[in-house]
């Protein structure tokens, strides 16, 4: 295969739900080797979108081509390339840790045995207990070791760690960054959909925020952190009559401001300075924070 | 060599990492001969992407600070910088200019930011004489 084909082809993709646009004229590409964002708030769409890539819901109109094929024409030939940790964890309850996993591996073509015991001592699952009485963070993670161990060109996580303590998301992170990337990951593509945004933010690539189904924002993350900054300025008296406009927002609260600028923070900076604050700082929003502010994007968009 | 990324000061993840440890480096804390962490156990660590730490380490190597020996990692490289003057003069203007131009937002006039930078050249070089002293 052309390593420059997409992996994730999705153009103009829309579902509703009776009347509900749960996915509205969607499109987004995601590169080979890439770990990318799909960022949304509950009920953007973001989980039907990925139904949508996975076969398990059908598009109203539009496509998704996952590895430059159709789901549902190639539905075993998708999937078998893929894994899928979805944000909701079932397993068969009489089963147990290391039957769970025989069963899953009975699936594959490939699956790494190393893997699969590293990763059970790791997380200290004890491959005797049955699945119905592991936590939901031990659930997550064994559906992790089960999408790992057959080393798929394509890991898909819906919110993988909502509901998880801090500690176990660390953890998951580690373990998607060190055993899932350890092959080849030039060749190891994530699309990983969250809104624990700042957990993923070393990780991520690139990103889409949704929002209503709809594409908000769609950029390189070093690209957005350079581009979304926020400007704070306290001045000796409250200022008045500064002309700011080009900025995405403006608070103010006395004598402080806080500004957010798209790509404009130089300019701005220069009127801040003629009126001789006394401070003046600047920085880079985190992609959490653009996520934040995306209801603004929204507006400075229109 | 302990390294740290910051989301929020606007530079490249890649680059913080690259400066990080040219800075290493330079000042002694990483030595000629040593070896730089693997690139999965950092990624691990610092809980960024493996692409971002390749990505710094491939730039390093191309800038000539490190080299690769297949199979035993990365390692720092004799301290000659294949650069010209010149070309390592240009290298250090522009780092200067984020420099000049910081210091203009912050009002830190002419003769304070020399004074900073003789201030921190000193810095540099007592910290690079205790390590030879050590040595």
């Amino acid at each position: 295969m052309n390593t420059d084909s997409p992996i994730i082809e999705i153009q103009n993709l829309s579902r509703r739900y009776g009347k509900l646009d749960a996915v509205n004229d969607l499109s987004l590409t995601v590169r080979a080797g890439k770990c990318y964002g799909f960022f949304g708030r509950n009920g953007a769409g973001k989980t039907t979108t990925i139904k949508c890539l996975l076969n398990l819901l059908r598009p109203d109109s539009g496509s998704a081509r996952v590895f430059g094929l159709d789901p549902r024409k190639h539905e075993v030939a998708v999937k078998s390339r893929l894994a899928y940790v979805p944000d909701m964890v079932a397993f068969y309850p009489w089963m147990t840790v290391a039957g769970t996993l025989e069963y899953l591996a009975s699936f594959r073509k490939h699956w790494n045995e190393d893997i699969e015991a590293d990763l059970i001592k790791r997380f200290q699952l004890n491959p005797k207990q049955k699945t119905s009485h592991l936590s939901k963070g031990q659930r997550t993670q064994l559906a992790l070791i089960g999408a790992i161990c057959p080393e798929p060109e394509l890991l898909v996580l819906d919110e993988p760690t909502s509901g998880l303590d801090p500690i176990v998301r660390r953890e998951f992170i580690e373990t998607v960054i060190g055993a899932y990337q350890s092959g080849d990951p030039g060749r190891r593509t994530v699309f990983v959909s969250t809104h624990l945004i700042s957990e993923f933010e070393g990780l991520i690539d690139e990103f889409t925020i949704i929002e209503q189904g709809r594409e908000l924002l769609t950029m390189e993350a070093d690209a957005a952190r350079d581009r979304f900054r926020k400007i704070r300025a306290r001045f000796a008296q409250p200022t008045t009559q500064l002309d700011l406009s080009g900025a995405l927002n403006v608070k103010q609260s006395g004598r402080e401001m806080e500004i957010l600028t798209n790509g404009n923070a130089e300019p701005l900076l220069e009127k801040l300075k003629v009126r001789s604050p006394e401070e003046l700082r600047c920085e880079s929003l985190s992609l959490e924070e653009i996520f934040v502010a995306s209801d603004i994007l929204k507006k400075a968009k229109a | 060599m302990l390294l740290q990324i910051d989301f929020k000061s606007g530079k490249p993840v890649y680059l913080q990492l690259v400066d990080q440890i040219r800075y290493a480096a330079a000042s002694g804390g990483l030595r000629t001969g040593e070896p730089l962490p693997s690139i999965r156990p950092l990624a691990e660590e610092l809980r960024v992407n493996r692409n971002t730490v390749a990505k710094a380490y491939a730039e390093l190597e191309s800038q000539g600070v490190i080299e690769t020996i297949p199979g035993k990692g990365c390692f720092l490289k004799e301290s000659h910088s294949p650069f010209t003057k010149s070309a390592r003069q240009k290298i250090l203007t522009k780092e200067i200019d984020e420099a000049v131009v910081a210091a203009h937002h912050l009002q830190v006039d002419r003769d304070a930011f020399l004074a900073l930078v003789k201030e921190r050249l000193d810095s540099f070089e007592r910290k690079v004489k205790e390590k030879s002293d050590n040595d």
